[in-house]
């Protein structure tokens, strides 16, 4: 965890708000992105994740703070903290009617010094090769995902950002935009920044979660840290016979235990599954199977998260 | 610099990879070959006529002829009048009738601009609202490149694209021309029947002016269509609105030339042929200068309102 804290800041958000009309739509946010890091930005639909990153790429203007890309305000000098950046904001849109390879070229006309050996190798790490000189029309929603990121990689930020990435991904899609994630920031020191609604599916990638709602940052998680040894664990655990099983472990469990259709359920700590294990086997029952739930860190954000109340 | 080059290029390889624009072109040349054959096979044979070395006899003779049918038939009265009038205007001034041309028809088809400004606001009207539409506008505007620079480079792309046509209409024209009606030489003079009378010109200052004067509603139409498209982000409005004015305008401009402050309506000052060849403008009180002066003024605030729309405001939501 040390690494995070030496490492530099690539974005910094300073008590960054937006008000559109009289309607305070961010509400001062203060955080910042380092590098090498994947910063997972949560909240539920309306909380106002898309406004965010539309203010730090500069579509939207800023009401009141500001956006720091590697120390430039997105304000003041655009071009210099815009350069920094690749981004998709909501959906992964392209032309049309332009082909996948078209619409990277598009792109890399803008900048300087993107070539075609670039472009290849960006649609390469996106597995985008087989269907890029195909019109994007044609494209499913998973490959213009992959094509959005594809054009946001292209002049090799040092600032991913993604709105909802996984949006319109199979489980295999999100693996893999995972895995290169994980890669960009380990081996490139890119900071990656993407936002969802749905904690499960930018969990296994991120480095730190930022909740947001209402507007409002409600907590900042460093994802590994979660793992707590004290913390209560659902453990599920297939048995047989199940009721001398079920007998024997409310006798000697303080919290009791669930049962399911062929299954027992408790709740226990980590370091006393072993010993749970062992009494059961010396018993004389039969063992078929058992689950650790994972769910310590969604129930936590459920908490905080709470009812989801669009304003 | 290579920077708006790119820009401009980008603008182009969106515009040429859409159907509708080849369907542009192809109805420009449509109407160059239709309009062709309709003149060679149902035009007015007068207009072929080769005369020999003792024209001014012929003529005389026609004239003649035109006179008694006159007297017998007399709905032919007009377009006798019109014949007898060039007859007596050639042989007045010792100007030898030649056969209708290749460059004729290419002066003719300067009519055909109007169907080029519809064509470019069209594509004026849709160059920046379609991006908002596709939702491309999103990935354009996150580049290390100014507003400014995108917005320019797409207006610059708008008048190349009117040019393309331009030309486009004049060669095909012009080649259409050429092998139907043949050519009277390089640059042969023309009479035409203007305003104050019949007068000769040679035939390619005759087009330059022809289309020169045209491409001034050409451009300001495209340009206020362009400025509709960047404030409402629409281009049905844009579209609508410029087409509605630049067909109405004359229409509006007579309505309320009783008033004085009509000279100040954009399409009173559109139409800069109306200074030269000696005729009378419109609106008593207006000169050349009057209307080059209203133009760049409504041409100023067109450019300046679209690009406080485009650069200013929140790119945010469909
Ligand atoms: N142009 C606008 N005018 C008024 N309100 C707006 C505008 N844009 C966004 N909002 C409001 O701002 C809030 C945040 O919207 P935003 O799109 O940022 O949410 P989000 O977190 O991205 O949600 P989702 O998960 O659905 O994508 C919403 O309540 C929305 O209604
Ligand atoms: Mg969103």
């Amino acid at each position: 965890m040390e690494v995070y804290i030496l490492s530099k800041t690539a974005m910094q958000l300073v008590n960054l708000k937006k008000t559109i009309g009289s309607k305070p739509i961010i509400k001062g946010l203060d955080f910042e992105i380092r590098a090498g890091e994947v910063f997972g930005f949560l909240g539920p639909n309306g909380a106002g994740k898309t406004t965010t990153i539309r203010m730090m790429v500069g579509l939207i203007d800023i009401t009141e703070g500001d956006v720091l890309i590697e120390g430039k305000s997105i304000k003041r000098d655009f071009k210099g903290a815009i350069q920094h950046v690749g981004a998709i904001v909501e959906n992964p849109e392209m032309y049309p009617f332009l082909s996948g390879w078209k619409n990277l070229k598009q792109y890399a006309r803008m900048v300087e010094g993107v070539s075609e050996d670039r472009i290849k190798e960006v649609v390469s790490l996106v597995g985008l090769q087989k269907a890029i000189h195909e019109k994007a029309g044609r494209y499913s929603l998973g490959m213009r995902q992959r094509l959005g990121i594809a054009q946001a990689l292209l002049h090799g930020p040092s600032i991913l950002i993604l709105d909802e990435p996984t949006n319109g991904l199979d489980p295999s899609g999100i693996r893999e935009i995972r895995k290169y994630i994980r890669n960009l920031a380990e081996k490139e020191n890119v900071a990656v920044i993407v936002s969802s609604h749905l904690l499960t599916e930018i969990e296994l990638m991120c480095d730190r979660i930022g909740v947001i709602k209402n507007g409002e940052l409600i907590a900042i998680e460093e994802v590994r840290s979660v793992e707590n040894k004290e913390a209560l664990k659902e453990v599920y655990i297939e048995v047989e016979p199940l009721e001398t099983a079920r007998a024997y472990l409310d006798n000697h469990l303080s919290n009791g235990v669930g049962v399911g259709n062929k299954e027992l359920s408790m709740s226990v700590k980590r370091e006393e599954i072993p010993q749970i294990l062992k009494n059961l086997i010396e018993q004389g029952i039969n063992i078929y199977g058992v689950r650790v739930l994972q769910a310590t860190l969604e129930d936590k954000f459920f908490d905080l998260i709470g009812e989801n109340s669009i304003e | 610099m290579s920077n708006l080059l790119n820009l401009i290029w980008n603008e182009q390889i969106k515009l040429y990879a859409k159907k509708a624009t080849w369907v542009m072109f192809a109805a420009l040349l449509i109407v160059a070959i239709g309009g062709g054959i309709i003149t060679k096979f149902f035009g007015t044979e007068s207009d072929f006529k080769e005369y020999g070395d003792d024209w001014q006899a012929e003529l005389q003779a026609e004239n003649a002829q035109l006179t008694a049918e006159m007297e017998e038939e007399e709905f032919a009265g007009f377009m006798n009048e019109m014949t007898i009038a060039e007859n007596i205007y050639h042989i007045e001034n010792d100007i030898k009738p030649q056969p209708y041309d290749g460059w004729e028809y290419v002066l003719e088809n300067s009519f055909l601009t109007s169907v080029i400004s519809l064509f470019t606001i069209i594509v004026a009207a849709g160059i920046i609202s379609s991006e908002f539409k596709w939702g491309t506008i999103k990935l354009l505007l996150i580049r290390p490149i100014s507003r400014t620079k995108i917005l320019l480079s797409k207006y610059l792309s708008v008048l190349i694209f009117a040019f393309t046509l331009l030309v486009f209409l004049l060669a095909s024209s012009w080649l259409v021309g050429a092998v139907l009606f043949g050519l009277n030489g390089l640059n042969p003079m023309v009479v035409q029947d203007l305003m104050p009378g019949y007068v000769q010109n040679d035939v390619i200052g005759e087009i330059v002016k022809s289309y020169g004067f045209s491409l001034v509603t050409l451009v300001m139409m495209a340009t206020f269509a362009f400025m509709i498209s960047a404030i409402f982000r629409s281009s049905g409005m844009a579209i609508g609105l410029a087409i509605f004015l630049m067909m109405a305008g004359n229409a509006i401009v007579a309505f309320l030339s009783q008033y004085a402050w009509s000279k100040y309506i954009l399409f009173a000052n559109t139409n800069l042929a109306q200074y030269t060849n000696g005729m009378e403008p419109v609106i008593p009180g207006m000169s050349m200068t009057f209307s080059i002066i209203v133009l760049l003024v409504y041409f100023v605030i067109f450019i300046a309102a679209s690009w406080a729309a485009f650069t200013k405001r929140d790119v945010a939501g469909n």
